[in-house]
Protein backbone atom coordinates (compact mmCIF):
# COMPACT_ATOMS: atom_id res chain seq x y z
CA UNK A 1 0.00 0.00 0.00
CA UNK A 2 1.40 3.58 -0.95
CA UNK A 3 1.41 6.04 1.18
CA UNK A 4 -1.77 8.14 -0.50
CA UNK A 5 -3.84 5.14 -0.97
CA UNK A 6 -3.91 4.66 3.01
CA UNK A 7 -6.95 4.78 4.92
CA UNK A 8 -8.06 8.13 6.74
CA UNK A 9 -9.61 7.13 9.81
CA UNK A 10 -10.62 10.50 10.57
CA UNK A 11 -10.73 13.36 8.15
CA UNK A 12 -10.16 17.30 8.94
CA UNK A 13 -13.72 17.71 9.34
CA UNK A 14 -13.46 15.59 12.37
CA UNK A 15 -15.53 12.72 10.59
CA UNK A 16 -15.01 8.64 10.15
CA UNK A 17 -15.21 6.55 7.61
CA UNK A 18 -19.03 5.54 8.37
CA UNK A 19 -19.54 9.56 8.71
CA UNK A 20 -19.70 9.37 12.23
CA UNK A 21 -18.42 12.00 14.59
CA UNK A 22 -15.15 10.38 17.29
CA UNK A 23 -18.10 10.47 20.11
CA UNK A 24 -21.33 9.23 17.92
CA UNK A 25 -22.67 5.81 18.77
CA UNK A 26 -23.39 3.82 16.21
CA UNK A 27 -27.48 3.74 15.47
CA UNK A 28 -29.02 1.78 19.03
CA UNK A 29 -32.18 -0.12 19.19
CA UNK A 30 -33.73 -1.88 22.47
CA UNK A 31 -36.78 -4.33 22.57
CA UNK A 32 -37.29 -6.01 25.81
CA UNK A 33 -40.05 -8.86 26.25
CA UNK A 34 -40.00 -10.44 22.73
CA UNK A 35 -39.95 -13.63 23.59
CA UNK A 36 -42.67 -15.48 25.60
CA UNK A 37 -41.51 -19.00 26.14
CA UNK A 38 -38.40 -17.08 28.05
CA UNK A 39 -38.86 -15.68 31.48
CA UNK A 40 -36.88 -12.40 30.32
CA UNK A 41 -35.74 -11.45 26.97
CA UNK A 42 -34.16 -8.68 24.55
CA UNK A 43 -33.35 -7.86 21.00
CA UNK A 44 -30.91 -5.45 20.26
CA UNK A 45 -29.42 -4.25 16.91
CA UNK A 46 -26.65 -1.60 17.48
CA UNK A 47 -25.11 -0.69 14.15
CA UNK A 48 -24.66 -3.74 11.67
CA UNK A 49 -24.66 -6.22 15.24
CA UNK A 50 -27.87 -7.90 15.99
CA UNK A 51 -28.34 -9.78 19.29
CA UNK A 52 -31.26 -11.77 20.65
CA UNK A 53 -30.97 -12.94 24.69
CA UNK A 54 -33.37 -14.49 26.30
CA UNK A 55 -32.94 -15.50 30.65
CA UNK A 56 -34.33 -19.09 32.17
CA UNK A 57 -34.87 -19.18 36.03
CA UNK A 58 -33.69 -19.01 38.52
CA UNK A 59 -34.16 -22.72 38.58
CA UNK A 60 -32.54 -25.97 39.64
CA UNK A 61 -28.84 -26.05 39.32
CA UNK A 62 -27.82 -29.21 36.87
CA UNK A 63 -25.76 -31.01 37.32
CA UNK A 64 -26.28 -30.88 40.98
CA UNK A 65 -22.93 -30.71 42.37
CA UNK A 66 -22.20 -27.09 40.55
CA UNK A 67 -25.02 -25.96 42.94
CA UNK A 68 -24.14 -23.19 45.75
CA UNK A 69 -25.68 -23.22 48.71
CA UNK A 70 -24.82 -19.33 49.30
CA UNK A 71 -25.50 -17.66 45.88
CA UNK A 72 -27.32 -18.60 42.59
CA UNK A 73 -24.78 -19.30 40.12
CA UNK A 74 -25.13 -17.98 36.05
CA UNK A 75 -24.60 -19.61 33.48
CA UNK A 76 -24.02 -17.30 30.29
CA UNK A 77 -24.30 -18.68 26.91
CA UNK A 78 -22.62 -16.98 23.99
CA UNK A 79 -23.34 -18.19 20.76
CA UNK A 80 -22.50 -16.88 17.40
CA UNK A 81 -25.07 -17.85 14.05
CA UNK A 82 -22.94 -19.37 11.25
CA UNK A 83 -24.58 -16.87 9.40
CA UNK A 84 -23.19 -13.70 11.53
CA UNK A 85 -19.93 -13.41 9.82
CA UNK A 86 -18.71 -12.91 6.44
CA UNK A 87 -17.47 -16.43 6.09
CA UNK A 88 -19.66 -19.30 7.89
CA UNK A 89 -18.70 -20.05 11.43
CA UNK A 90 -18.63 -23.02 12.71
CA UNK A 91 -21.29 -23.58 14.93
CA UNK A 92 -18.99 -25.18 17.69
CA UNK A 93 -18.40 -22.72 20.23
CA UNK A 94 -14.91 -21.94 20.35
CA UNK A 95 -12.25 -20.27 22.21
CA UNK A 96 -13.86 -16.99 21.74
CA UNK A 97 -17.28 -17.85 22.58
CA UNK A 98 -16.49 -19.64 25.53
CA UNK A 99 -14.04 -16.86 26.70
CA UNK A 100 -16.82 -13.84 25.99
CA UNK A 101 -19.29 -16.09 27.65
CA UNK A 102 -17.18 -16.02 30.75
CA UNK A 103 -16.40 -12.69 31.04
CA UNK A 104 -20.13 -11.31 30.57
CA UNK A 105 -21.73 -14.06 33.02
CA UNK A 106 -18.72 -12.29 35.46
CA UNK A 107 -20.37 -8.94 35.03
CA UNK A 108 -23.50 -10.01 35.53
CA UNK A 109 -23.00 -11.59 38.53
CA UNK A 110 -21.57 -8.28 39.88
CA UNK A 111 -24.93 -6.56 39.22
CA UNK A 112 -27.51 -9.89 40.40
CA UNK A 113 -28.29 -10.00 44.09
CA UNK A 114 -27.62 -13.82 44.09
CA UNK A 115 -28.13 -14.30 47.71
CA UNK A 116 -31.55 -13.96 47.31
CA UNK A 117 -31.48 -17.49 45.46
CA UNK A 118 -28.93 -20.31 46.58
CA UNK A 119 -28.95 -23.32 45.43
CA UNK A 120 -30.22 -22.06 41.67
CA UNK A 121 -29.08 -21.13 38.60
CA UNK A 122 -29.75 -18.02 36.26
CA UNK A 123 -29.53 -19.03 32.46
CA UNK A 124 -28.69 -16.68 30.26
CA UNK A 125 -28.96 -17.62 26.19
CA UNK A 126 -27.24 -15.03 23.96
CA UNK A 127 -27.72 -15.69 20.25
CA UNK A 128 -25.54 -13.35 18.03
CA UNK A 129 -27.22 -13.13 14.60
CA UNK A 130 -25.41 -10.40 12.74
CA UNK A 131 -22.16 -9.08 13.87
CA UNK A 132 -19.42 -6.16 12.80
CA UNK A 133 -17.47 -5.55 15.73
CA UNK A 134 -18.40 -4.70 19.58
CA UNK A 135 -20.93 -7.70 19.53
CA UNK A 136 -19.62 -8.95 23.17
CA UNK A 137 -20.61 -5.18 24.07
CA UNK A 138 -24.19 -5.36 22.34
CA UNK A 139 -24.94 -8.66 23.89
CA UNK A 140 -24.15 -7.64 27.60
CA UNK A 141 -26.52 -4.25 27.33
CA UNK A 142 -28.73 -6.76 25.75
CA UNK A 143 -28.13 -9.24 28.87
CA UNK A 144 -28.86 -6.82 31.59
CA UNK A 145 -32.37 -5.49 29.98
CA UNK A 146 -33.76 -9.24 29.70
CA UNK A 147 -32.31 -9.92 33.30
CA UNK A 148 -34.28 -7.10 34.29
CA UNK A 149 -37.24 -8.13 32.29
CA UNK A 150 -37.74 -11.57 34.02
CA UNK A 151 -37.70 -9.84 37.50
CA UNK A 152 -34.45 -10.44 38.72
CA UNK A 153 -33.23 -8.68 41.52
CA UNK A 154 -30.12 -6.66 40.36
CA UNK A 155 -28.46 -3.73 41.80
CA UNK A 156 -28.01 -1.60 38.54
CA UNK A 157 -28.37 -2.31 34.61
CA UNK A 158 -25.08 -3.30 33.14
CA UNK A 159 -24.06 -0.89 30.55
CA UNK A 160 -21.11 -1.36 27.94
CA UNK A 161 -19.77 0.23 25.47
CA UNK A 162 -16.40 -0.41 23.37
CA UNK A 163 -13.95 2.93 22.79
CA UNK A 164 -10.83 2.70 20.79
CA UNK A 165 -8.39 4.20 18.65
CA UNK A 166 -8.02 4.37 14.82
CA UNK A 167 -5.34 6.52 12.93
CA UNK A 168 -4.09 7.56 15.83
CA UNK A 169 -7.64 9.40 17.46
CA UNK A 170 -9.44 8.05 20.06
CA UNK A 171 -13.15 7.33 18.69
CA UNK A 172 -16.06 5.63 20.34
CA UNK A 173 -17.97 2.24 19.09
CA UNK A 174 -15.75 0.93 16.88
CA UNK A 175 -16.88 -0.65 14.12
CA UNK A 176 -14.89 -3.42 12.01
CA UNK A 177 -12.89 -1.60 9.42
CA UNK A 178 -11.62 0.68 12.60
CA UNK A 179 -11.05 -2.22 14.33
CA UNK A 180 -8.36 -3.36 11.75
CA UNK A 181 -6.24 -0.54 11.39
CA UNK A 182 -2.84 -0.56 11.87
CA UNK A 183 -2.49 1.08 15.54
CA UNK A 184 -6.14 -0.33 16.54
CA UNK A 185 -6.82 -0.66 20.43
CA UNK A 186 -10.27 -1.80 21.07
CA UNK A 187 -11.64 -1.79 25.05
CA UNK A 188 -14.86 -3.02 25.64
CA UNK A 189 -15.82 -1.59 29.10
CA UNK A 190 -19.18 -2.24 31.36
CA UNK A 191 -20.48 0.26 33.68
CA UNK A 192 -22.90 -0.03 36.78
CA UNK A 193 -23.59 3.80 35.44
CA UNK A 194 -25.00 4.61 39.26
CA UNK A 195 -22.40 3.31 41.12
CA UNK A 196 -19.73 3.92 38.28
CA UNK A 197 -18.72 0.09 39.39
CA UNK A 198 -16.25 -1.33 36.24
CA UNK A 199 -17.32 -4.91 35.86
CA UNK A 200 -16.02 -5.71 32.65
CA UNK A 201 -12.63 -4.22 30.95
CA UNK A 202 -10.46 -5.68 28.47
CA UNK A 203 -7.95 -4.16 25.99
CA UNK A 204 -6.58 -5.29 23.27
CA UNK A 205 -3.55 -3.35 22.04
CA UNK A 206 -1.98 -0.64 24.25
CA UNK A 207 -3.14 3.02 25.55
CA UNK A 208 -1.14 5.52 26.94
CA UNK A 209 -2.18 6.90 30.50
CA UNK A 210 -3.51 10.16 28.58
CA UNK A 211 -5.14 8.15 26.35
CA UNK A 212 -6.75 6.09 28.78
CA UNK A 213 -8.26 9.15 30.76
CA UNK A 214 -9.76 10.03 27.32
CA UNK A 215 -11.31 6.72 26.58
CA UNK A 216 -12.34 6.63 29.68
CA UNK A 217 -14.30 9.94 29.80
CA UNK A 218 -15.59 9.01 26.19
CA UNK A 219 -17.08 6.10 27.50
CA UNK A 220 -18.60 7.67 30.28
CA UNK A 221 -20.45 9.81 28.54
CA UNK A 222 -21.78 7.65 26.08
CA UNK A 223 -22.81 4.72 28.96
CA UNK A 224 -25.08 7.57 30.25
CA UNK A 225 -26.76 7.99 26.57
CA UNK A 226 -27.09 4.07 26.20
CA UNK A 227 -28.11 3.42 29.49
CA UNK A 228 -31.24 5.87 28.92
CA UNK A 229 -32.32 3.72 26.24
CA UNK A 230 -32.30 0.00 28.10
CA UNK A 231 -34.57 1.90 30.53
CA UNK A 232 -36.66 3.27 27.82
CA UNK A 233 -37.07 -0.20 26.59
CA UNK A 234 -37.87 -1.78 30.00
CA UNK A 235 -40.42 0.94 30.78
CA UNK A 236 -42.08 1.04 27.61
CA UNK A 237 -43.55 -2.31 27.28
CA UNK A 238 -45.96 -1.20 30.77
CA UNK A 239 -46.83 2.55 28.39
CA UNK A 240 -47.45 0.35 25.62
CA UNK A 241 -49.80 -1.83 26.96
CA UNK A 242 -51.94 0.43 28.64
CA UNK A 243 -51.58 2.24 25.51
CA UNK A 244 -53.03 -0.79 22.98
CA UNK A 245 -55.90 -1.25 25.76
CA UNK A 246 -57.02 2.43 25.44
CA UNK A 247 -57.33 2.73 21.73
CA UNK A 248 -58.87 -0.75 22.00
CA UNK A 249 -61.08 0.15 23.81
CA UNK A 250 -61.33 4.00 22.30
CA UNK A 251 -62.15 1.89 18.60
CA UNK A 252 -64.58 -0.74 20.25
CA UNK A 253 -66.30 2.60 21.62
CA UNK A 254 -66.22 4.05 18.65
CA UNK A 255 -67.99 0.98 16.85
CA UNK A 256 -70.51 0.99 19.15
CA UNK B 1 -47.33 9.59 43.07
CA UNK B 2 -46.91 5.84 41.78
CA UNK B 3 -44.06 5.36 38.87
CA UNK B 4 -42.56 3.17 37.37
CA UNK B 5 -38.70 2.24 38.13
CA UNK B 6 -35.98 -0.28 36.72
CA UNK B 7 -33.31 -1.95 38.47
CA UNK B 8 -30.61 0.63 40.27
CA UNK B 9 -33.02 3.29 39.80
CA UNK B 10 -33.17 6.30 42.98
CA UNK B 11 -36.42 6.22 44.63
CA UNK B 12 -35.59 8.35 47.41
CA UNK B 13 -33.07 10.66 49.00
CA UNK B 14 -34.90 10.48 52.45
CA UNK B 15 -34.34 8.85 55.18
CA UNK B 16 -37.62 6.36 55.27
CA UNK B 17 -38.76 2.58 56.37
CA UNK B 18 -37.33 0.09 53.80
CA UNK B 19 -39.62 -1.85 52.19
CA UNK B 20 -39.38 -5.30 49.76
CA UNK B 21 -36.88 -4.93 46.92
CA UNK B 22 -35.10 -1.98 47.39
CA UNK B 23 -31.57 -1.50 48.76
CA UNK B 24 -29.68 1.44 50.48
CA UNK B 25 -26.39 2.68 49.05
CA UNK B 26 -24.70 5.74 50.29
CA UNK B 27 -27.46 6.69 52.54
CA UNK B 28 -29.94 6.53 49.35
CA UNK B 29 -32.87 4.25 48.63
CA UNK B 30 -32.71 2.54 45.24
CA UNK B 31 -34.86 -0.23 43.51
CA UNK B 32 -33.78 -3.54 42.86
CA UNK B 33 -36.33 -4.77 40.54
CA UNK B 34 -38.55 -3.62 37.17
CA UNK B 35 -41.84 -2.67 39.58
CA UNK B 36 -44.24 0.48 40.88
CA UNK B 37 -43.15 2.41 43.84
CA UNK B 38 -45.30 4.82 45.50
CA UNK B 39 -43.48 7.91 46.61
CA UNK B 40 -45.51 9.41 49.27
CA UNK B 41 -46.05 6.34 51.23
CA UNK B 42 -44.14 5.84 54.75
CA UNK B 43 -42.30 2.95 53.14
CA UNK B 44 -39.82 2.83 50.42
CA UNK B 45 -40.47 -0.07 48.58
CA UNK B 46 -41.69 -1.44 45.22
CA UNK B 47 -44.04 -4.18 43.96
CA UNK B 48 -42.40 -6.23 41.31
CA UNK B 49 -44.45 -6.33 37.82
CA UNK B 50 -42.25 -9.29 36.82
CA UNK B 51 -40.39 -12.19 38.94
CA UNK B 52 -40.46 -16.00 40.43
CA UNK B 53 -42.65 -17.46 42.67
CA UNK B 54 -40.60 -17.54 46.52
CA UNK B 55 -42.24 -19.99 49.21
CA UNK B 56 -43.35 -18.21 52.37
CA UNK B 57 -45.07 -19.52 55.42
CA UNK B 58 -49.14 -19.71 55.36
CA UNK B 59 -48.95 -19.65 51.46
CA UNK B 60 -51.69 -21.61 49.97
CA UNK B 61 -50.74 -22.45 46.55
CA UNK B 62 -52.04 -24.84 43.73
CA UNK B 63 -49.25 -28.10 42.82
CA UNK B 64 -49.38 -30.98 41.34
CA UNK B 65 -48.25 -34.64 43.14
CA UNK B 66 -45.28 -35.63 41.09
CA UNK B 67 -43.77 -39.08 43.15
CA UNK B 68 -44.82 -40.82 46.42
CA UNK B 69 -41.96 -41.41 48.60
CA UNK B 70 -42.39 -43.95 51.70
CA UNK B 71 -43.04 -41.33 54.15
CA UNK B 72 -44.76 -38.24 51.65
CA UNK B 73 -45.35 -37.05 48.52
CA UNK B 74 -42.74 -34.66 46.31
CA UNK B 75 -45.72 -32.01 45.12
CA UNK B 76 -44.26 -29.58 41.95
CA UNK B 77 -45.74 -25.98 42.78
CA UNK B 78 -43.88 -24.21 40.53
CA UNK B 79 -40.67 -22.81 42.94
CA UNK B 80 -37.18 -23.71 42.37
CA UNK B 81 -37.40 -27.53 43.34
CA UNK B 82 -39.80 -30.09 44.14
CA UNK B 83 -41.68 -29.63 47.73
CA UNK B 84 -42.03 -32.31 50.37
CA UNK B 85 -45.43 -32.97 52.10
CA UNK B 86 -45.72 -35.48 55.01
CA UNK B 87 -48.15 -38.09 54.69
CA UNK B 88 -48.75 -37.97 58.70
CA UNK B 89 -52.35 -36.73 59.27
CA UNK B 90 -53.03 -37.24 55.83
CA UNK B 91 -56.55 -38.74 55.21
CA UNK B 92 -57.11 -37.66 51.27
CA UNK B 93 -56.58 -40.31 48.77
CA UNK B 94 -53.50 -38.60 46.94
CA UNK B 95 -51.47 -40.16 44.36
CA UNK B 96 -49.32 -39.27 41.19
CA UNK B 97 -50.97 -36.65 39.34
CA UNK B 98 -53.73 -35.67 41.88
CA UNK B 99 -53.83 -31.75 42.02
CA UNK B 100 -54.17 -29.95 45.14
CA UNK B 101 -54.30 -26.88 46.95
CA UNK B 102 -51.45 -26.99 49.56
CA UNK B 103 -50.46 -25.04 52.29
CA UNK B 104 -46.99 -24.10 52.87
CA UNK B 105 -45.73 -24.97 56.60
CA UNK B 106 -42.28 -24.56 56.81
CA UNK B 107 -39.74 -22.43 54.58
CA UNK B 108 -35.56 -23.24 55.13
CA UNK B 109 -33.01 -20.93 53.90
CA UNK B 110 -32.29 -21.93 50.85
CA UNK B 111 -35.94 -21.87 49.66
CA UNK B 112 -37.24 -25.38 50.23
CA UNK B 113 -40.49 -25.61 51.44
CA UNK B 114 -42.57 -28.18 53.63
CA UNK B 115 -46.71 -28.65 52.72
CA UNK B 116 -49.86 -29.30 54.46
CA UNK B 117 -53.27 -29.82 54.70
CA UNK B 118 -53.88 -30.87 51.15
CA UNK B 119 -57.02 -30.58 49.35
CA UNK B 120 -57.93 -32.47 46.22
CA UNK B 121 -59.62 -31.40 43.21
CA UNK B 122 -61.16 -33.15 41.03
CA UNK B 123 -61.90 -31.96 37.66
CA UNK B 124 -62.10 -28.44 36.61
CA UNK B 125 -59.47 -26.51 34.75
CA UNK B 126 -56.19 -24.84 35.59
CA UNK B 127 -54.97 -21.20 34.30
CA UNK B 128 -51.36 -20.21 35.04
CA UNK B 129 -50.24 -16.64 35.08
CA UNK B 130 -46.97 -14.46 36.68
CA UNK B 131 -46.85 -15.42 40.60
CA UNK B 132 -46.16 -11.37 41.58
CA UNK B 133 -50.06 -10.44 39.52
CA UNK B 134 -51.72 -12.52 42.25
CA UNK B 135 -52.48 -9.67 44.84
CA UNK B 136 -54.26 -7.92 41.65
CA UNK B 137 -56.89 -10.91 40.94
CA UNK B 138 -57.44 -10.53 45.06
CA UNK B 139 -57.79 -6.99 45.31
CA UNK B 140 -57.97 -5.12 48.05
CA UNK B 141 -59.66 -6.91 50.96
CA UNK B 142 -60.57 -9.81 47.99
CA UNK B 143 -62.99 -7.36 46.33
CA UNK B 144 -61.62 -8.62 42.96
CA UNK B 145 -62.17 -11.79 43.50
CA UNK B 146 -65.39 -11.10 44.37
CA UNK B 147 -66.30 -9.43 41.23
CA UNK B 148 -65.20 -12.31 39.05
CA UNK B 149 -67.25 -15.40 41.48
CA UNK B 150 -70.60 -12.58 40.45
CA UNK B 151 -69.55 -12.26 37.17
CA UNK B 152 -68.78 -15.67 35.73
CA UNK B 153 -70.92 -18.09 38.60
CA UNK B 154 -67.68 -19.54 38.98
CA UNK B 155 -66.20 -21.68 41.52
CA UNK B 156 -62.40 -21.24 41.56
CA UNK B 157 -58.92 -20.48 43.91
CA UNK B 158 -56.06 -18.57 43.26
CA UNK B 159 -52.54 -19.88 44.71
CA UNK B 160 -50.23 -17.61 45.52
CA UNK B 161 -47.73 -19.24 42.86
CA UNK B 162 -50.39 -17.77 40.22
CA UNK B 163 -51.79 -21.19 39.63
CA UNK B 164 -56.04 -20.59 39.36
CA UNK B 165 -57.93 -23.75 39.23
CA UNK B 166 -61.61 -23.10 38.27
CA UNK B 167 -65.03 -25.34 37.96
CA UNK B 168 -68.34 -24.94 36.76
CA UNK B 169 -70.03 -21.90 35.51
CA UNK B 170 -68.29 -19.69 32.99
CA UNK B 171 -65.02 -20.79 33.00
CA UNK B 172 -63.39 -19.50 29.38
CA UNK B 173 -64.91 -15.98 30.47
CA UNK B 174 -62.95 -16.52 33.90
CA UNK B 175 -60.01 -16.97 32.43
CA UNK B 176 -60.70 -14.34 29.69
CA UNK B 177 -60.91 -11.67 32.71
CA UNK B 178 -57.38 -13.40 34.57
CA UNK B 179 -55.59 -12.72 31.58
CA UNK B 180 -56.77 -8.96 31.32
CA UNK B 181 -56.23 -8.36 34.99
CA UNK B 182 -53.01 -9.62 34.27
CA UNK B 183 -52.14 -7.28 31.29
CA UNK B 184 -53.03 -4.30 32.81
CA UNK B 185 -52.33 -4.84 36.49
CA UNK B 186 -50.16 -1.84 36.51
CA UNK B 187 -53.17 0.81 35.61
CA UNK B 188 -55.20 2.13 38.11
CA UNK B 189 -59.21 1.63 38.71
CA UNK B 190 -58.75 -2.00 37.73
CA UNK B 191 -61.86 -3.34 39.78
CA UNK B 192 -63.95 -1.01 38.30
CA UNK B 193 -62.52 -1.88 34.98
CA UNK B 194 -63.46 -5.64 35.21
CA UNK B 195 -66.93 -4.96 36.07
CA UNK B 196 -67.75 -3.18 33.30
CA UNK B 197 -65.44 -5.45 31.22
CA UNK B 198 -67.29 -8.72 32.86
CA UNK B 199 -70.86 -7.04 32.05
CA UNK B 200 -70.23 -6.19 28.66
CA UNK B 201 -69.29 -9.87 27.76
CA UNK B 202 -72.37 -11.47 29.35
CA UNK B 203 -74.63 -9.65 26.78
Amino acid sequence: MTKEEKKVYVNKKGLRLDGRKIDELRPLTIKAGVLKNAKGSCYLTWGQNKVLVSVQGPREVLPKHHSDPLKAIVKFNYRMAAFSVPDRKNPKPGRRDIEISKVCGEALEKAIMLEKFPNTQIEVWAQVLDSNAGSRVAVLTAASVALADAGIPMKDLVTAVAVGRAGGKIILDLNKEEEDAPDAVDMPIALMTSAKEIVLLQMDGLFSKTEWDEAYELAAKALEQIKEKQVQALKEQFLQESMETETKEKIKAEVQ
Amino acid sequence: MKKIVVPGELITEQRKKMGEHVYSFNGKIYSDVIGITDNESAFASVVPLKGCYIPKYGDIVIGLVVTELFSGFLVDIGSFSLCFMSKEGIREPLKRGSVVSVRVSKVNELNEADLSEPRVFYGGEIYSISPVKVPRIIGKNGSMLEVLRRGTNTNFIVGRNGRVWAKGGNIQLLFKAIKKIEEESHLPNLTNKMSEFLLKEKK
